[in-house]
C-alpha cells in the first residue's frame, strides 16, 4: 500500500509560512504586527526614540570635537525579536515543507517506511500551519478584543482572559473545528495521528526541567492524590454500576475511564472487561464531553481562586477525567511559561502508571465476577500497558540531573542564594518605597513576609517567597508598576541557561502541536454518544473528583514544592 | 419484457440495524413484501463514529491501541453477523427471499448510495428513536434522505409488531 498523496498542499503550505517569514524580514507587515502585539511595538517606539535620542547626542558631541559621526548599533526591541524569531521558524518550517512538497510531487513511493514516513509530513505542516496562525494571530487578536471590549464599557471584564482564548485553548478549538466542519483532509490524516508523538515528545523533554527535590515532592503528592482520587472513583463507580445494574462489563469499562486517564483508560481496558460496542460508546462519549468541558472550566476556577502553578497543576492532574485534556488546562492557565504543565504532567504520568495495575484489578475483578470470563495473563497485561515514554522522560531527567544541559544549580534557581544578581536587576530604592506603599493590601502574614523581605533583601532569596509573590502580582486591585517590579524581581532570580530555555520553547511548542493533532480527533459524533447509565454514573463521579479534588488541593497543598 | 417471461420480483430495501425501531420495520417489511411479493434486501450500516472512537488517546502504546482496534473490529463484526443472520432466518421462515449488505460509513450516503445501484422498489425503515430511549446516536438525517430519495420511503411508526392490518 502506498501512503503518500500526490497534492500540491504540502507545497502551498510551505510557500505560505516562508512568505510570511519573508514579509517579517522585509518589515512588509509591521502596522499589522504592531496591531497583533501592541506592548511590544510600544516597546520597540520607546527603543528606537531611544537610540535615537542618543544618536542625536552623539553627533553633535562629535561634531562639536570635530570628529565624525559616529556609528551607533540599534538595540533590539522586544518586537524586533518576535519577528526575527518568526522569521526563522518560518524559514526553517516552511524551507523544509517546501523541498519536501517539492520532492513528492516528482517523487513515485514505493511501499515501505520512507513511504510512511513521507506521508506524514503534509499533516505535520497542516498542524504547524493551523499552531503559528493561533499563536501569531488569533491569540493577540483575542487578547485585543477582549481589552477593547473591557475599556470601551460594553463588559466589566476581559472575556479572553475569563475564558483564557489563547493559544492552547484556541489551537484546540481549531482542531476540533477543522475535524467537524470542514473535516480533516486526506493528505493530511496520518500527520495529524502523529500528534500523539509530540505530546510523548513534550512529555520526555519535560524530564530536563525537574530538579531531584522537585520530582521527589511532586511524585509523592501525586501518588497520593491519585491513588485516593483513582481507587476512589473506581470504588464508587463500581458500587453504582451494581447498584443502578449497569452490568460487570460496562461497571468495568467505566470504573477504568472515571477513575485512571479517561479515554486512554477505557481504550487500554475494555478488551480485557470484554465491553459491548454500546458500552464503549457511552463511556468514551461521556468521558470526551466531560474533558472538553472540564478543559474551559478548569483555568477559569483556577484564576477565580488564585491558583499557583502547583496547585493548578495539582487539581488538574486529579480532578480532570481525561488526560488529554489535562494537558489542554495545564497550558491554558499558564500559557506563557510550562511550570503548571511540569505539575500537571507528573500527574499524568502517575496516571498512567498506575493504568496497568487497575487494568490488572479490573481483569481479576471480572475473572471473578462473570462466569464467562477469560483469563487473564497478569504478566502480559503488566509488560503490554506500561508506557515506554515515561522510560524517555526519567532518562532526561537523571542526563539533566548529571548536568548535561545545564549546572545543576539552575533547577534550584540559580541566583536565589548567591550574589550573583547584577547590581541594575536589584530592586531600586523608588521601587522599594512603591512596594512599601502596597504592604497593607497583602491577604496574608505570608505574603506580608514576602514582600518585607524583597524590599529588604532588594532580590528573591527562595522558591516559596517567588511562588507567594507570583501570587501577589494576581491581585486585582494591585497597580501595574507594582506587578512589574514583582516580575522584574522574578525574572532575575530565575535565569535559566539558554539550552533550558530553549527546551521550555520546544516543550510548549510540541505540546500546542500535540494539542492541535489531538483536537482533530474529537469529534462531535463521538461525544454525542454520551448517555445511558454511564452519563449518570460518569457525571456523578466526574463532580465528586473535581470538586472533591480542588477542596483538598485548596486545603492541603502548600502553594509551591 | 419478453412474452411469457416471468416478471422480476421487485426488491424492497431493509435499513436494519437491531434497534427497536428497525425490527419495527422489519416487520412492516414483511407485510409489503407479503403483498407484492417482493424480495428484500438487507442493509446494515457499521457507523463511520466507530472509526473515531480512540477519541484523543495519546497515553497508550501502539500495542494496547492495535490491540483495541481489533478487539472493536471483532465485536461489531460479530454483531452484525449476529444481526444478518437473525434477519435471514426470519425472512427464510416467511418464505420470503432475502439478501443483504454489509457497510461501513454514514448511514444516509450508505442508504443513498444503495438506493441508486440496487434500484429497489421502495426503501423500509423504522422511525426515529424516541428521546430517553437508550442506543448508539447515528440517526438517518431523514430530511435529506426525503429530499435525495428517488423511490418511496416506508416508515414504520415506533413500537410497530407488525399485527395491525396494512394491506
Amino acid at each position: 500500500m502506498i501512503y503518500t498523496h500526490k497534492s500540491p498542499a504540502l507545497l502551498l503550505m510551505g510557500l505560505l509560512i516562508l512568505l510570511w517569514g519573508g514579509l517579517n524580514r522585509l518589515g512588509s507587515v509591521d502596522d499589522l504586527q504592531a496591531y497583533l502585539q501592541p506592548s511590544a511595538y510600544k516597546d520597540h517606539i520607546a527603543v528606537k526614540e531611544k537610540w535615537e535620542a542618543e544618536l542625536r547626542v552623539a553627533t553633535e558631541q562629535a561634531k562639536a570635537n570635530n570628529q565624525a559621526a559616529p556609528s551607533l548599533k540599534k538595540p533590539l526591541s522586544k518586537f524586533d525579536k518576535e519577528k526575527e524569531f518568526q522569521s526563522q521558524l518560518c524559514t526553517i518550517f516552511g524551507g523544509s515543507f517546501t523541498l519536501i512538497g517539492l520532492f513528492t510531487l516528482f517523487w513515485r513511493p514505493k511501499p515501505g517506511n520512507v513511504d510512511y514516513l513521507i506521508s506524514t509530513v503534509p499533516g505535520v505542516a497542516f498542524i504547524a500551519s493551523i499552531a503559528f496562525v493561533v499563536r501569531w494571530g488569533l491569540d493577540p487578536m483575542f487578547a485585543n478584543w477582549g481589552k477593547a471590549v473591557k475599556d470601551a464599557g460594553m463588559l466589566s471584564w476581559d472575556f479572553a482572559k475569563i475564558f483564557n482564548l489563547n493559544y492552547v485553548v484556541l489551537g484546540i478549538l481549531a482542531g476540533i473545528f477543522v475535524v467537524n466542519v470542514i473535516r480533516v483532509p486526506a493528505w493530511a490524516a496520518n500527520g495529524v495521528r502523529l500528534s500523539r508523538l509530540f505530546l510523548k515528545s513534550g512529555v520526555i523533554l519535560l524530564g530536563t526541567l525537574y530538579s531531584a527535590a522537585e520530582l521527589a515532592q511532586l511524585g509523592m503528592l501525586s501518588v497520593i492524590l491519585i491513588a485516593i482520587f483513582v481507587l476512589g472513583s473506581v470504588g464508587i463507580v463500581l458500587i453504582m454500576g451494581r447498584r443502578m445494574q449497569a452490568g460487570n462489563s460496562m461497571t468495568g469499562v467505566l470504573s477504568a475511564g472515571m477513575g485512571v486517564c479517561g479515554v486512554s483508560a477505557t481504550v487500554a481496558a475494555s478488551p480485557v472487561v470484554q465491553a459491548k460496542a454500546s458500552e464503549i460508546a457511552y463511556t468514551i462519549g461521556t468521558i470526551l464531553a466531560w474533558g472538553v468541558m472540564c478543559m474551559f472550566i478548569f483555568p477559569t476556577i483556577g484564576h477565580l481562586f488564585e491558583m499557583t502553578p502547583v496547585q493548578f497543576g495539582a487539581w488538574a492532574g486529579t480532578g480532570i477525567l481525561n488526560s488529554a485534556q489535562v494537558a489542554g488546562a495545564a497550558l491554558a492557565y499558564d500559557p506563557e511559561g510550562v511550570e503548571t504543565l511540569k505539575v500537571a504532567e507528573i500527574f499524568n504520568i502517575t496516571r498512567v502508571l498506575f493504568l496497568p495495575i487497575i487494568v490488572l484489578w479490573l481483569a481479576t475483578w471480572y475473572v471473578k465476577n462473570e462466569e464467562n470470563a477469560t483469563k487473564v495473563d497478569i504478566g502480559h497485561v503488566l509488560i503490554s500497558k506500561f508506557p515506554l515514554f515515561v522510560l524517555g522522560f526519567i532518562l532526561l531527567f537523571i542526563m539533566s540531573s548529571l548536568g548535561f544541559f545545564a549546572p545543576a544549580d539552575h533547577y534550584q534557581g540559580k541566583f536565589f542564594s548567591g550574589d550573583k544578581v547584577k547590581e541594575e536587576k536589584l530592586l531600586k530604592a523608588k521601587q522599594g518605597k512603591l512596594l512599601e506603599g502596597v504592604l497593607q493590601k497583602m491577604r496574608t502574614p505570608e505574603e506580608q513576609k514576602a514582600l518585607q523581605d524583597l524590599i529588604a533583601n532588594r532580590k528573591l532569596t527562595s522558591r516559596d517567597q517567588d511562588n507567594i509573590l507570583k501570587a501577589v502580582a494576581k491581585i486585582p486591585d494591585l497597580d501595574n508598576a507594582i506587578k512589574g517590579i514583582l516580575e522584574n524581581a522574578h525574572k532575575a532570580a530565575w535565569h535559566d541557561s539558554p539550552v533550558i530555555r530553549a527546551y521550555r520553547d520546544w516543550i510548549a511548542w510540541l505540546f500546542a502541536f500535540g494539542l492541535i493533532g489531538l483536537g482533530m480527533q474529537i469529534t462531535g459524533q463521538a461525544i454525542k454518544q454520551a448517555g445511558g447509565k454511564p452519563l449518570v454514573i460518569g457525571s456523578v463521579v466526574g463532580t465528586l473528583k473535581a470538586v472533591g479534588s480542588l477542596l483538598v488541593v485548596l486545603l492541603f497543598i502548600s502553594k509551591s514544592v | 419484457m419478453v412474452d411469457g417471461e416471468r416478471p422480476e420480483a421487485p426488491l424492497l430495501l431493509l435499513a436494519h440495524h437491531g434497534t427497536p425501531g428497525a425490527c419495527a420495520a422489519e416487520q412492516l417489511a414483511y407485510s409489503v413484501a407479503r403483498a407484492w411479493q417482493a424480495s428484500i434486501l438487507h442493509l446494515l450500516v457499521i457507523p463511520a463514529f466507530w472509526r473515531d472512537m480512540m477519541g484523543d488517546d495519546w497515553l497508550n502504546n501502539a500495542a494496547t491501541r492495535a490491540q483495541f482496534g481489533g478487539y472493536l473490529e471483532q465485536i461489531l463484526g460479530a454483531e452484525a453477523q449476529q444481526q444478518l443472520q437473525a434477519v435471514a432466518e426470519r425472512c427464510c421462515g416467511q418464505g420470503l427471499a432475502y439478501r443483504s449488505l454489509l457497510k461501513i460509513g454514514e448511514p444516509t450516503d450508505l442508504l443513498l448510495e444503495c438506493v441508486r445501484d440496487e434500484a429497489p422498489a421502495a426503501l423500509v425503515l423504522g422511525s426515529p428513536r424516541p428521546k430517553g430511549v437508550p442506543g448508539v446516536r447515528s440517526r438517518i438525517d431523514m430530511p435529506r434522505l426525503m429530499q435525495r430519495s428517488s423511490i418511496p420511503l416506508l416508515l414504520a411508526p415506533w413500537g410497530w409488531k407488525g399485527n395491525q392490518p396494512f394491506f
